[in-house]
């Protein structure tokens, strides 16, 4: 794609790279004029685009089927409205059913698949030994299963971590912590990525580097 | 312990955040001006999808689920842009559908860069993916898990309309579809949960087999999905991207990006160390 050619495009292209100056002016000088400026512009445009997200969804799956005479339709809309009655302490109670209903609609259909996906896999999973694998799938099968049950004695609260019982919580908290370590390290990979990305944008918009 | 008692181990202890910040900004724009072209080695995770996707033909259907938002464009795009590349060089049916509100835009992003998908309105040339036939793009649905499992059971409870408003049973592609069961594959792109909800609803109820195009943190908790088999592939941020863009041989962003991530991550460790240093040299000013 070549650079933006069209004023409109060009003008985007220089009001994304200055926001983007603006956020990160907070690295550099904390909270400021040009920060919180960005971040309410930001906070606002997506709003804006909720808004309408969610304006195109009600017509398309509430009101179209509704106006072809899919009566079924009302219950959610009822069910909807009854929400915002929530800011109204007098009325509050109503926005209870609605809340109610989303909780157990979302408890059951989470239960339903976690028993299986979450727990009984995992744990097979974790136990099972490979057939036929390599070096490598038995240390991963030894340390995986190891380190479930190691992990599994840290959070056993019932009996005191204390005597025999101490080492394999021990080395669960080990494990645990070399686990976290490796997450964090995902962490900063992501938070890096996000940052390249915003330099990759200003350096195109500045036509350093072509723009992709 | 006064300004002029601080020796060399203190200030390398008490590195002012600005200077990194500014040492990292100025290190993660060399490699785009100048690329060091580091090479780039292939996870097991990425091949596997890879692998899969290999397996599949213009008679399979693939779902790609968006929900990651346009902030996760740097870790999730190029993964996304490089397994939809691969599904229009096989011939894939594709539908494509969000949860985040800015899905459109991510949407737009990938066409962009998969010029083979074409709007209806669109002229359609050989190659090319033609809209309702060979790809749909179903835009926003609302609704956490209980929509994912509603999809996986009916889709056309669900979907009344696709993103342009054609009624669902105007679209040939999305009238073949029933559920979970007629999908080959679902390739999920997250920041957040949406991820799982697909292995509870759409794997663990229907045997449907799942990706994963997510952030990194994501990845390392979709590591124990993978080695139970209950995902075939897994795409670790913008170094997935990078990857399946070297297997597919069709370098782009990810690629482009990695260079900058390996020089931030080197100087991430290397100021972790100074400061580590100077923490110990100085432990006995301290205490």
């Amino acid at each position: 794609m070549p650079y933006p050619t069209e004023p409109l495009e060009i003008l985007g292209a220089w009001v994304g790279a200055l926001l983007t100056i603006f956020i990160y002016s907070y690295i550099l000088w904390r909270e400021n004029y040009a920060f919180r400026w960005a971040e309410h512009t930001y906070i606002a445009s997506t709003f804006a685009v909720a808004i309408v997200q969610a304006i195109r969804l009600i017509r398309t799956n509430i009101v179209a089927p509704l106006m072809e005479g899919d009566i079924r339709y009302i219950v959610p809309i009822i069910l909807g409205l009854m929400f915002y009655t929530l800011p109204f302490r007098r009325y509050r109670w109503i926005s209870r059913y609605t809340v109610s209903f989303l909780i157990g609609i979302g408890f059951g259909v989470t239960v339903r698949g976690a028993l299986s996906a979450d727990i009984v896999k995992q744990i097979l999973s974790s136990v099972t030994a490979p057939t036929g694998g390599t070096a490598m799938d038995w240390f991963n099968f030894i340390w995986v299963s190891l380190g479930f049950v190691f992990i599994v004695s840290y959070f056993t609260f019932t009996v005191e971590h204390k005597g025999w019982y101490y080492f394999p919580t021990k080395i669960g908290r080990y494990i645990l912590m070399l686990g976290l370590g490796v997450y964090f390290g995902n962490t900063v990979q992501f938070r890096m990525a996000m940052l390249s990305g915003r330099v990759q944008y200003l350096l195109r918009v500045f036509k350093i580097i072509p723009w992709p | 312990m006064t300004e002029a008692e601080k020796s060399i181990w203190i200030k390398m202890a008490e590195i002012d955040r600005r200077i990194i910040y500014w040492a990292l900004f100025l290190l993660l724009a060399v490699p785009f001006i100048h690329p060091l072209m580091l090479p780039v080695s292939i996870s097991e995770t990425t091949k596997s999808l890879y692998d899969f996707i290999e397996g599949l033909g213009p008679d399979d259907i693939v779902v790609i689920g968006i929900q990651s938002g346009v902030s996760a464009w740097p870790e999730c795009l190029p993964g996304l842009v490089a397994v939809t590349k691969h599904l229009v060089s096989r011939g894939v049916k594709i539908i494509v559908w969000g949860f985040y509100t800015d899905v459109d835009m991510t949407m737009n992003a990938i066409k962009a860069r998969v010029p083979q998908l074409k709007w209806p309105d669109e002229e359609v040339g050989p190659g090319d993916y033609k809209y309702g036939e060979d790809w749909v793009y179903v835009g926003l649905i609302a609704g956490g898990e209980p929509s994912v499992a509603a999809l996986a059971d009916d889709l056309h409870a669900v979907i009344k309309a696709d993103y342009f408003g054609t009624p669902i049973d105007q679209i040939p592609l999305l009238s073949k579809v029933k559920g979970a069961k007629d999908i080959a594959l679902v390739i999920t792109s997250d920041t957040g949960d949406y991820g799982w909800y697909y292995v509870r609803q759409w794997n663990s109820r229907y045997g449907t087999p799942i990706a994963e195009v997510g952030i990194a943190m994501i990845y390392s908790e979709f590591i124990p999905y993978y080695r139970a088999g209950q995902v075939v592939g897994l795409l670790k941020g913008c170094r997935g991207g990078a990857e399946y863009e070297t297997l597919i041989k069709s370098p782009g962003e990810g690629i482009q990006r990695m260079d900058a991530l390996n020089v931030s991550h080197l100087l991430t460790i290397f100021f972790i160390i100074i400061g580590n240093i100077g923490y110990f040299a100085t432990r006995k000013y301290r205490r």
